[in-house]
């Protein structure tokens, strides 16, 4: 990797010799073979410690702690929200493919998810917040109260959740419209149930399958997006942290945020398997 | 084998590609100026410079023109990478089963894991990389779909009485995959192909937004960066940031048009998001 940390620890303003710059790269462990220094991190993780922050000059656990939350405050509403309204509208759209109104929001789903995530926050904030003064234009809080968080919180959760509806809508709609050739729905329909109810009863569950899969495999993208949100909208929390560790070169920090964010991944995998036996009774009988 | 229909959103979907792909080949003579010369800085739109200037002179219109190259290269080399890798392991996890396809598959799986923006943003920041550069590293994390799909239709063709046929007649395995089992697989690798340059187009524009892409090239993201940063919001001067956050989500948008129209012809639940 490029760059040297204890040149960035010490700061460009910073003149050291030589010699003191090896004694701090020896205290650091820096001058250990690179399988020993990994073996260190290895035992170093294991006790929850992830190294220290050279730029904030806190330890990397503390730093992350302090900012995950925040992160979450912005991605598990968005989740909820997006999903829930791309699934019921997708399966909506698809369910009567045929109407305009459908074509119409399909069309939108896709203009959506063809645009940068950071794009589409930084027209409505433009629009809504800089011209219309309807929202702040930066940060989670200006004072801290869970009122003015919420406040700052609109934006951003709108969004991440339009980021996430548009993905979820195109899936559930291409779901349905192929769930909808089956002969269950042609036997349900001729033995009297409303549209509606065989959407309702029948078609939804069967086509959320494809969804849950997805939408996990998705939801590193979708962190991915919420980076660029907080980017966008000068929020302190993972997404900032990444990028100002980036210009900062400071790798344990990049090195922990990467490890937790990678763990979310795997962690909401796991989720949507659960779900998935929670939704299909086949998945919990079989074996 | 069905009719082809004429699909009104694929064909506009052709169109617009054509138009990006035709505009960023032939820049050279249809940008108005050259890109980096500088006039009057913070221009409004006007008949000598249709969509003003940027903060250092720059003609908006030519950049716009010329900042396609970077996002079509990334885009097409990483679909390109990604496809060629993911139907060879798709392809060969699926013929031979067994160890090859715990091994590849396994693999999969571990590359799928990767969460793929913040990897590509930290390799992006360390390695300062070139277009094509950023298309190897993208293409190396993004063939994972493709492999899934290729790997399950294989498995259905493996078994129909053409492929037993060739094998009792003593063709070689490697001649088999190539002539009879790849050419089945072209319905669903052409919608995976152009969805996977869709989506590697959004994220080259994220990329060059965090300033991470190529910094010799003008490209879109470049440009949404710096107006964002260097007064265009504050002086509303919106031409700036929405030509090229307009050009990205077209360009993204007719590639998406055509690979959902592909998709929906083979299997309609392949139709997803760009990604």
């Amino acid at each position: 990797m490029p760059g040297d940390p204890v040149g960035n620890l010490a700061g460009p303003e910073a003149s050291f010799s030589a010699e003191e710059m090896q004694e701090l790269r020896a205290e650091l462990g820096l001058d250990l073979p690179l399988g020993v220094q990994y073996a260190r991190y290895w035992a170093s993780l294991a006790r929850l410690d992830l190294g220290f922050s050279y730029r904030y000059r806190m330890s990397v656990a503390a730093l992350i702690g302090s900012r995950l939350g925040w992160t979450m405050l912005l991605l598990v509403p968005s989740l909820l929200i997006g999903t829930a309204a791309g699934a019921g509208l997708g399966a909506a759209a698809g369910w009567r493919a045929e109407r305009p109104a459908s074509r119409l929001a399909n069309a939108a789903a896709l203009t959506l998810s063809s645009m940068p995530p950071y794009f589409l926050a930084l027209v409505l904030l433009y629009l809504l917040s800089f011209r219309l003064g309807l929202f702040p234009l930066k940060g989670y809080y200006a004072v801290p109260t869970a009122a003015d968080t919420l406040r700052h919180l609109v934006l951003p959760v709108l969004v991440l959740s339009l980021f996430t509806a548009a993905r979820d809508f195109t899936i559930m709609r291409g779901s349905v419209l192929a769930e909808r050739k089956r002969p269950y729905v042609t036997f349900a329909l001729s033995k009297g149930l409303r549209e509606n109810q065989v959407l309702g009863r029948h078609v939804f569950r069967n086509a959320s399958l494809p969804l849950v899969t997805m939408a996990a495999m998705d939801f590193g993208f979708i962190v991915g997006g919420a980076l660029f949100v907080e980017i966008a909208f000068s929020m302190e929390g993972m997404g900032t942290l990444i990028w100002e560790a980036v210009k900062a070169r400071d790798y344990p920090v990049l090195q922990g945020a990467f490890l937790c964010v990678s763990l979310m991944v795997m962690a909401a995998n796991v989720l949507a398997d659960l779900c998935y036996a929670l939704i299909d009774p086949r998945v919990r009988t079989m074996r | 084998m069905k009719r082809m229909r004429p699909n009104a959103a694929a064909l506009s979907g052709l169109v617009l590609f054509a138009v990006f792909a035709g505009a960023a080949v032939f820049a050279d003579l249809l940008a108005p100026f050259d890109p980096w010369r500088r006039f009057e800085p913070y221009r409004s739109p006007d008949a000598g410079h249709l969509l003003g200037t940027n903060d250092i002179g720059n003609d908006v219109l030519s950049e716009l023109v010329y900042g396609g190259r970077a996002t079509l290269v990334v885009g097409l080399g990483t679909g390109l990478i990604a496809v060629l890798i993911g139907t060879a392991a798709g392809v060969l996890a699926g013929y031979f089963g067994g160890a090859p396809d715990e091994v590849l598959m396994g693999m999969t799986d571990a590359v799928l894991m990767i969460p793929r923006i913040p990897a590509v943003i930290i390799i992006g920041a360390l390695l300062k990389p070139t277009a094509p550069a950023i298309a190897l590293i993208l293409g190396l994390l993004w063939w994972t779909g493709t492999a899934r799909v290729v790997r399950s239709r294989v498995l259905q063709i493996r078994r129909m009485p053409f492929i037993l046929g060739q094998k009792a007649l003593g063709f070689t395995d490697a001649r088999i995959m190539l002539t009879d089992v790849l050419p089945h697989l072209a319905p669903i690798v052409a919608p995976k192909l152009t969805l996977t340059v869709a989506s590697a187009m959004i994220t080259e524009a994220s990329l060059s937004f965090l300033g991470l892409g190529d910094a010799s090239a003008k490209s879109w993201g470049t440009m949404i960066r710096f107006a964002f940063e260097r007064g265009g919001f504050i002086r509303g001067m919106w031409w700036w940031y929405a030509a090229p956050g307009a050009a990205v989500t077209l360009c993204v948008l007719s590639l998406a048009l055509i690979g959902s129209a592909l998709a929906e012809r083979s299997d309609p639940l392949a139709a997803g998001p760009p990604g």
